[in-house]
């Protein structure tokens, strides 16, 4: 501390001697010392002076770091012109440190304020780090070794920008009296060339300084032989030879440029079988010394083997392995097939009864140690062993496509057992037999089979787990068939396995029948079978959905089940989307669906389905269909429709049931009795007066009673029956619905006559037959023919006959009726009824003729209208046209 | 029988002061191979890289009068046949183990300078790109080092010894000489420096037979 005090003491009064002649022209403050480069998480202590003047004192004086003003706890007070600072370095980057006046009202500041501030730069950094891990190499350049020494290093510390670390790399060749070879610089590698040729045998001392404005310090020297860092290039020329004699063998030979002279090598192998990944290297003990041929043994026959070469310094612990050389490739020579063929057998349905088609298949022995030409295949019955021994063998060339070899078919029956033996042959020789044996189906079941065989992919394979048979029994070995589409494949697996994975090459989304088969002692025992994915995806198809059935709230949908070459996943469940524009609804349902009814849908409405089938690998979604639901639900109209026929028919039963036990009220309201003139007594007392002669007059116009009555009487009349009349509406008229005494014919009755000439065929045809009855008006026994009138007035009387006895002239003039039905048929339009009763149709016209001039207004009018609403008047024509005719009979029909 | 008594005492006492005295020897001995095992080291590796050094350069001097003799043209068997004067004898002198070494490496700076001179001549009569430049400054490199664990060698085996002096002794170089005098001259120089290695090779074996090392413990 106080040598520190002494040395800054020492440098003012430097400044004080030095500095005034130099800046006393441009400042009064000075900050020392100028430049400093300071090492972070130090404190720096600075110094203003006060320079060539009295104005202004150390208390007039404060420090700014960065632009802030530093605190006063941290300044130290020397004299009255020198001011301390002490300040931490803990920021990277570059600040300034100022030293300023106060400001002073005084004329001297106002006139020197920009001379009264002085500051320095404060550069920072760190202490440079010792390099670590230096490495050098001095690489093969044709047949030397360049004398071009690359190193690198690992940097330790931090540095800043304005205080960058360079690093020099020294190497000195030993023993030697020059100066070592140098470079510098910024990174962590570099190159340094050792003159004109690589210092063989000689020792190389090779180290790194770092170095900044804060120091240097160097790296562990590397001190070692100048073999010690020879990186050379891997052999060239490798060969590889294959002698047929030795099929496990192979002969490598290669060369190097380097002359041993001047390096002497080591070398290192290593190989693998053609497609496998692991390389297997030959013992450096086998290939220390310098050698430029190997031969490679133990390998397997007829297999492609890819053959790699390194080197090094011979000098053990020297020199860096070079890289590999490149790949070479041979294949050793040819050799018997040393195990056996892998025998199997898939079993069908076959044609006949109670047999089974046995295909036999094979692959080619593991060892097979060449290429396999045929195998020799020998089936037997065990009973024809007994009687004949040996069967010849049948030679068959091994399949060209792929591994397996379609053997032989034959047919067996259920109950027959075989026995298969098989062996592979090769260029070279025969592979020892493997054989396999069928059993009578009905033995199948007598070997069981494993028990909880779990199929499960993972990390890209397919595995089986299973527990052994509970079989007393010992299993001699197990095999794993997998079927896939068309594509069978099987592998075998040892007695004591448990658990495997699949070999062969399985497709992702495939789905495969896996089956593990126990083998006791080459008879087959029974699967166990599972299925299996090795990979799920998404379904390639979506199911098609399609509307079952719809009603009113519900709709059953069906959709397709999805191919199995298309699922590429168990179908975990189908999710039913339907939405009638507004909010969607969905709806899992397990995969073993394939109809669903969907309910508390509206009615009539719109409706979009589709279904999304899924697996774990994802979801296929169907395309939209659309169906719209009833207006009403199934049976609903039906119904309806039923409930108002039974109420119809309950009317029509309750009204027949009505006439039925009403019958006579109803006989008695629409039918009055009519008595029968026949029978009435005045036919009694008038005997002389024929019958037949009368029913002429009674038809003709002389027989009509003439009801003289005013338009008043009329009215009451028509109104009195206006119920009666009711049918007379539309286009029938009851025109001919007179009364009349006398003129009761058949066209008196009630039948319904049509004014439209149009329809008089019709008309007659009714007229024929339903003209039946009459309405009889009943008159005054004054009215009547040849009677004498009771001079006592009777009470008007207008009433229908209730007589349901057909009338007379009916009855004995049908001929007259159909006549006068046709006529009536071959009127042309309207024309106001008449009677017909063969007289002179002339006398009738002139007849009207004299009725017009009579004051029968407004019903007159209206019958000429033939309007259905005048039809009331109409009915009153007939009686009104012969009136005078019958005027005589005037007062008989007056009613009373 | 006391005199008896006595005579056993001491006959034992003999007898275990003698086996002391062997394990002593013994451990002396041990301990004497110990560390002459690690002097030899100390000057073994010396002597290896000297030995193998010489070897290389060596070989590499035969290979360098071929290419020598490839690169002049015509007649350039008769250059190797002329005989020229001032050139160093390539034959090692010396009683001592140390008077032969200061030989191999006063003689090996005598050579170098001939040796200079005759890159020299070469540079002027062969192309930048000619292979026998390479390989001149190689063999000229590798000698430069060779004296360098020359010298080391003889400091290590000879410490006691004056420091061997890298001036060397005065030597005679030739005057101006024409191209077939250079070539004549180059080939000469050549050929007696291979001789001068071999010599070299050969005493540095012997001094790895003669197990220097080791003897001089």
């Amino acid at each position: 501390m106080v040598c520190a005090r002494v040395l800054q003491l020492l440098a003012l009064a430097c400044l004080g001697s030095a500095l005034p002649a130099r800046v006393e022209a441009d400042y009064y403050l000075m900050v020392v010392p100028q430049s400093p480069v300071l090492e972070m998480g130090t404190n720096f202590t600075a110094t203003c002076v006060i320079i060539n003047t009295s104005e202004v004192t150390a208390d007039d004086l404060y420090w700014t770091l960065a632009g802030t003003t530093v605190p006063k706890e941290q300044y130290t007070k020397i004299n009255g012109s020198a001011l301390n600072v002490t300040v931490p370095i803990t920021s990277e980057k570059t600040e300034w440190l100022m030293c300023k006046c106060k400001k002073k009202t005084t004329l001297f500041f106002i006139h020197n304020e920009g001379k009264l501030i002085h500051g320095i730069d404060l550069k920072k950094g760190y202490v440079p780090g010792k390099p670590e891990n230096l490495s050098c190499e001095a690489v093969q350049q044709k047949q030397y070794i360049s004398t071009t020494f690359s190193c690198e290093w690992q940097t330790v510390g931090s540095q800043t920008a304005t205080v960058p670390t360079s690093y020099t790399l020294y190497t000195a060749v030993l023993p030697g009296s020059g100066q070592p070879y140098s470079v510098t610089t910024q990174k962590n590698r570099t190159q340094v060339k050792l003159g004109d040729t690589f210092p063989h045998y000689m020792t190389l001392e090779v180290w790194v300084e770092a170095h900044n404005k804060l120091g240097k310090i160097e790296s562990e020297h590397l001190k070692e032989d100048s073999g010690w860092f020879v990186k050379t290039d891997p052999p060239s020329d490798v060969k590889v030879f294959s002698e047929k004699s030795f099929p496990t063998s192979l002969l490598i030979n290669w060369t190097h440029l380097i002359p041993t002279i001047r390096l002497k090598l080591t070398y290192r192998i290593r190989y693998r079988q053609n497609g496998t990944q692991n390389w297997t290297p030959v013992p450096l003990g086998d290939t220390a010394s310098d050698i430029k041929s190997f031969r490679l043994q133990d390998l397997q026959p007829y297999q492609v083997y890819e053959i790699q070469v390194s080197c090094k310094n011979a000098k053990e612990g020297h020199g860096y392995w070079s890289d590999w050389s490149t790949i070479v490739t041979k294949r050793t020579p040819e050799a018997r097939p040393t195990s056996k063929p892998d025998l199997w057998r898939v079993i069908a349905e076959g044609d006949g009864k109670n047999e089974r088609r046995v295909q036999f298949i094979c692959k080619d022995p593991v060892l097979a140690n060449g290429r396999i030409v045929s195998f020799d295949i020998k089936i037997q019955d065990p009973k024809d062993k007994v009687k004949n021994g040996s069967l010849e063998w049948k030679n068959i060339p091994r399949s060209s496509q792929g591994k397996i070899t379609d053997l032989k078919q034959i047919d067996l029956a259920d109950q027959k057992s075989v026995r298969v033996y098989i062996n592979a042959t090769n260029s070279v020789g025969k592979s020892d037999e493997a054989s396999l044996f069928i059993l009578a189906k009905a033995r199948e079941s007598e070997l069981a089979p494993v028990e909880e065989l779990k199929v499960f992919p993972h990390r890209g394979q397919l595995w089986l787990e299973w527990k052994p048979p509970n079989s007393t029994k010992l299993v001699s070995e197990y095999v794993v068939e997998w079927v896939g589409g068309a594509q069978i494949d099987w592998q075998k697996e040892k007695r004591n396995t448990t658990h495997t994975a699949i070999k062969g090459h399985l497709d992702k989304f495939v789905c495969y029948n896996v089956s593990v088969y126990p083998i006791y002692s080459g008879w087959i025992g029974k699967p166990a079978r599972k299925e299996a994915y090795l990979e799920q995806g998404a379904p390639l198809e979506a199911p098609i959905v399609r509307l079952h059935k719809a009603g009113r709230n519900q709709a059953t949908l069906n959709w397709t089940e999805i191919s199995q070459g298309s699922r590429r996943g168990f179908i975990t469940n189908y999710t039913i989307f339907y939405t009638s524009g507004t909010e969607v609804h969905n709806i899992t349902v397990p995969a073993n669906t394939a109809s669903y009814t969907l309910t508390s849908l509206s009615g009539n409405t719109k409706y979009d389905t589709w279904v999304k089938a899924s697996t774990i690998g994802g979801s296929k979604i169907s395309f939209n269909h659309s169906f719209t639901t009833l207006r009403y639900a199934p049976g609903e109209m039906e119904f309806i429709v039923v409930g108002v026929s039974l109420g119809f028919l309950f009317i029509v039963v309750m009204t027949m049931l009505l006439c039925v036990y009403k019958k006579d009220v109803i006989k008695e309201n629409f039918w009055p009795q009519i008595p029968d003139p026949g029978e009435s007594t005045i036919g009694n007392w008038s005997p002389d007066y024929p019958l037949k002669a009368d029913t002429p007059r009674e038809n003709g116009l002389s027989g009509i009673s003439v009801l003289d009555m005013d338009v008043c009487d009329g009215k009451c009349v028509f109104e009195e029956d206006k119920a009666s009349l009711s049918l007379k509406k539309g286009k029938y008229l009851s025109e001919e619905h007179s009364s009349g005494i006398g003129g009761s014919s058949c066209m008196s009755s009630p039948r319904q006559s049509v004014s439209d000439s149009d329809e008089g065929g019709d008309m007659a045809d009714t007229t024929a037959s339903t003209v039946q009855y009459s309405s009889v008006v009943p008159a005054p026994p004054s009215g009547y023919k040849g009677q004498t009138p009771n001079s006592q007035p009777q009470q008007a009387l207008f009433s229908r006959s209730e007589s349901t006895q057909p009338l007379l002239d009916c009855e004995e003039n049908p001929d007259v009726l159909q006549q006068e039905g046709s006529r009536q048929s071959q009127r042309s339009p309207p024309r106001p009824p008449r009677f017909t009763d063969g007289a002179d149709p002339a006398g009738i016209a002139e007849q009207q003729e004299l009725l017009e001039p009579l004051d029968f207004c407004p019903l007159g009018e209206d019958s000429e209208q033939a309007t259905p609403v005048d039809g009331q008047a109409a009915d009153w024509l007939p009686a009104a046209a012969p009136l005078s005719s019958y005027m005589p009979q005037l007062g008989g029909y007056r009613p009373q | 029988m006391n005199g008896h008594v006595k005579s056993m005492n001491f006959q034992q006492f003999m007898e275990q002061a003698t086996t002391l005295l062997s394990l002593l020897l013994v451990m002396a001995v041990d301990s004497t191979r110990a560390v002459a095992a690690s002097r030899n080291q100390q000057c073994g590796n010396p002597l290896q890289q000297t030995l193998k050094l010489s070897r290389l350069i060596q070989k590499e001097s035969v290979d360098l009068i071929k290419t020598y003799k490839a690169s002049q043209g015509e007649m350039s068997d008769l250059f190797c046949k002329v005989s020229v004067n001032n050139i160093p004898d390539p034959n090692i002198s010396g009683m001592e183990h140390s008077k032969r070494i200061v030989s191999i490496y006063t003689h090996l700076q005598d050579f170098l300078l001939h040796f200079n001179r005759v890159y020299d001549q070469q540079t002027d009569l062969q192309s930048s790109t000619s292979p026998l430049l390479t390989e001149l400054e190689i063999v000229r490199a590798r000698s430069i080092y060779l004296g360098e664990l020359i010298n080391s060698l003889y400091q290590s085996l000879f410490p006691n010894l004056p420091v061997l002096d890298p001036a060397g002794r005065p030597t005679t170089l030739p005057p101006p000489q024409n191209v077939f005098q250079q070539k004549v001259y180059g080939c000469v120089v050549l050929k007696t420096y291979k001789e001068f290695l071999l010599n070299v090779f050969q005493e540095l074996r012997t001094l790895k037979k003669k197990k220097l090392c080791i003897r001089r413990i």
